[in-house]
């Protein structure tokens, strides 16, 4: 790790584990259980973000199939609580049937490149929906349900999906400044030129893909967990995989933080716009998206970047060093 | 099961194909032009569907002719969301995410408009033609309406092949297919090209969205809850991406095999290891499966599987 430099530098390092201890904190409060299901929420999506980030975003290859191990850890974790294991046990089943999941899947897919791995994986995610449709030991269509004999502790739950979130994090940034993800980011610009300088692409990406399927996976157990009742038409629907994919993209894709203000921004939208304007949640996620596109590719993060620079350069002009290096060490 | 039962599914297979010709063809000269996945195909073959039933209602058009309008129609509108939006992509040889992303986000924004215009209900075309059918023999009977919408549909593709060779924007649009450098420095307006190309290619989708309406009931997310969109994606990929009879050719092949796909008999794993038939139910697996199967062996598509071997020989 650098050493911090700057104002700048110090926040940087300084502001997760403020973010962190204060969510920590927040039930000594008595909050509302609306707020701890809301922040419930935000932890177990943002982990889904920060894992297509990793794939998506720091190596380029967008997947619009990670609906499959959201669902599978949803589905294993239930499986393995119904045999009589513990929920956290599940979580990490959860995670490993994904990871497998996600080298079946990437064996064959990643000798393609770009658009045509984005639309295999788009096969891929609704040939699965429509086999869990059909399967019988998990009941098909009409979804399972997880009995659990403890009373229903909605901080066990909160306190898991910030664990899973503060995971998402801490892997994502270690992945950002280490070696393998240089080489990613390699991949991303210009995979031939990559390969030439000694990557290899193929076992990278599934090597990413796998890391990013289990942390999917995870949030998948866990949100199974609370739900308590969920179907393959919810978990495994090619719409969980756009809002595992829009969140990022939302964000500032590529970064660590931009997946998560993706998140937060999703949550925002799904749970309050969308309650009080419920004929136009897709209208708010389509101009969003091609607003994005268009105008500011890196996201929201992106944007808040583009107004500091502004007012940097309005108080003394050109950016200052310590200010470049809290950017780079943001992960752009 | 005698001769005639597999003659009817046959030509059930290949009338159903020409319609899949149309709603893919219009994929694949977008996707030739201007390198984009176009996601908000399956939207303009929804509002097709749409349009042709409102002229049906409220005007009584036969919505052979109400698919016949749609072609101006869909081209106009094309062109002002290639002005609107796909012109300020950033240009690349291959496809980005920034395209698929956009055409995604346009799709939404396509569907929302379509659950607040017409809501949620399923809805249908029924016209006289709708129930009656062509008895040949015993066992063949083909609806009417298959025939007149594939007549339809090959009749259009006809057309599209003659301007795409015959006239001189199918020329530029062949030309910036095949070399989009060499098209510019020889003169074609890559611009206006683009614009034209995608005007026609939403035509072409709010046609067979038309047809298919005849054929199907339909309600807003149409392209996905029956998958066109995906077997859209599965035929352009089997034609090898870019060109008008490959288009022709993957249709054949994918209806053919969604046909006859619970005839073949698989080993199954819960049956022992048995040869039993693949059930209805998974029917829909086909179209999906097929695509990543195809994507992986021949990523240049059938075409492209033929032209290699005749380099070879």
């Amino acid at each position: 790790m650098n050493r911090p430099s700057g104002v700048g530098g110090w926040l940087q390092l300084i502001l997760p584990w403020l973010l962190l201890s204060a969510l920590l904190l927040l039930p000594v409060g008595h909050p509302s259980d609306n707020v701890i299901r809301l922040l419930f929420l935000t932890a177990v999506w943002t982990t889904t973000s920060l894992g297509w980030n990793l794939l998506g975003g720091m190596a380029g290859q967008a997947s619009f199939g990670f609906a499959v191990f959201f669902g599978l850890g949803a589905y294993t974790t239930a499986l393995l609580m119904q045999y009589g294991h513990s929920p956290y046990f599940g979580f990490i089943g959860g995670a490993a049937i994904a990871m497998l999941a996600s080298f079946f899947i990437g064996l064959p897919t990643f000798r393609l490149r770009g658009p045509y791995f984005v639309i295999a994986t788009i096969g891929v995610t609704e040939a699965v929906r429509v086999i869990m449709n059909n399967l019988e030991i998990t009941g098909g269509a009409s979804g399972y349900r997880i009995i659990e004999d403890k009373p229903f502790n909605p901080l066990e739950h909160y306190y898991t999906a910030i664990a899973a979130v503060a995971l998402a994090v801490l892997v994502s940034t270690i992945i950002a400044n280490s070696k393998f993800g240089l080489a990613l980011r390699a991949i991303k610009q210009d995979q031939d030129a990559a390969a030439d300088l000694g990557v290899n692409p193929y076992t990278s990406k599934l090597w990413i893909h796998a890391i990013a399927a289990g942390l999917t996976g995870i949030a998948g157990g866990i949100y199974a967990r609370r739900a308590a009742f969920f179907y393959p038409g919810d978990v495994f629907a090619f719409q969980t995989g756009i809002s595992i994919l829009l969140m990022p993209v939302i964000g500032g894709i590529g970064t660590v933080w931009g997946p998560v203000l993706g998140g937060i921004v999703f949550v925002i939208v799904e749970e309050q716009i969308s309650v009080k304007f419920p004929n136009f949640h897709l209208l708010i996620y389509g101009s969003l998206l091609i607003i994005i596109i268009l105008l500011e590719p890196d996201g929201l993060l992106g944007l808040l970047r583009r107004l500091f620079r502004l007012f940097r350069s309005k108080r003394d002009s050109g950016s200052s060093e310590a200010d470049q290096v809290f950017w780079r060490r943001s992960g752009a | 099961m005698d001769a005639a039962e597999y003659l009817d599914l046959l030509l059930k297979a290949l009338l159903l194909a020409g319609v899949y010709a149309a709603m893919a063809v219009g994929m694949t000269v977008v996707y030739g032009v201007m390198k984009i996945v176009n996601l908000a195909h399956a939207g303009f073959l929804m509002l097709g569907a749409y349009f042709a039933l409102e002229l049906f209602q409220h005007f009584h058009i036969d919505p052979i002719f109400g698919a016949v309008l749609a072609l101006p129609v869909f081209f106009l509108f094309g062109m002002a969301v290639h002005w609107l939006l796909v012109r300020w992509l950033p240009k690349s040889d291959t496809p980005t995410l920034a395209s698929l992303l956009l055409m995604f986000g346009f799709w939404l924004v396509l569907q929302n408009i379509g659950y607040a215009a017409w809501g949620n209900e399923d809805q249908s075309i029924l016209t006289p033609l709708t129930l009656s059918s062509v008895h040949i023999g015993e066992t063949i009977s083909i609806s009417k309406v298959n025939l007149v919408v594939f007549a339809a549909a090959v009749f259009c593709m006809i057309v599209l092949q003659i301007v795409f060779h015959r006239s001189w924007f199918g020329r530029s649009m062949r030309a910036l297919i095949q070399n989009p450098y060499a098209a510019q420095i020889v003169g074609v307006d890559d611009q206006r090209t683009s614009r034209m190309t995608f005007g026609l290619g939403t035509a072409f989708a709010g046609f067979a969205g038309a047809l298919l309406g005849m054929l199907y009931s339909f309600a807003p997310d149409f392209g996905t809850r029956p998958p066109f969109l995906l077997r859209s994606f599965v035929i352009i990929v089997l034609g090898g991406l870019e060109s008008v009879s490959g288009v022709a050719l993957g249709a054949v092949v994918l209806a053919i095999l969604e046909t006859f796909s619970t005839m073949i008999p698989f080993p199954w794993y819960w049956h022992g290891w048995k040869w039993h038939y693949l059930p209805p139910s998974y029917q829909t697996v086909v179209p999906f499966a097929l695509l990543v199967v195809v994507l992986v062996i021949m990523p240049k598509g059938l075409a492209g599987l033929f032209n290699r071997k005749w380099k070879a020989a």
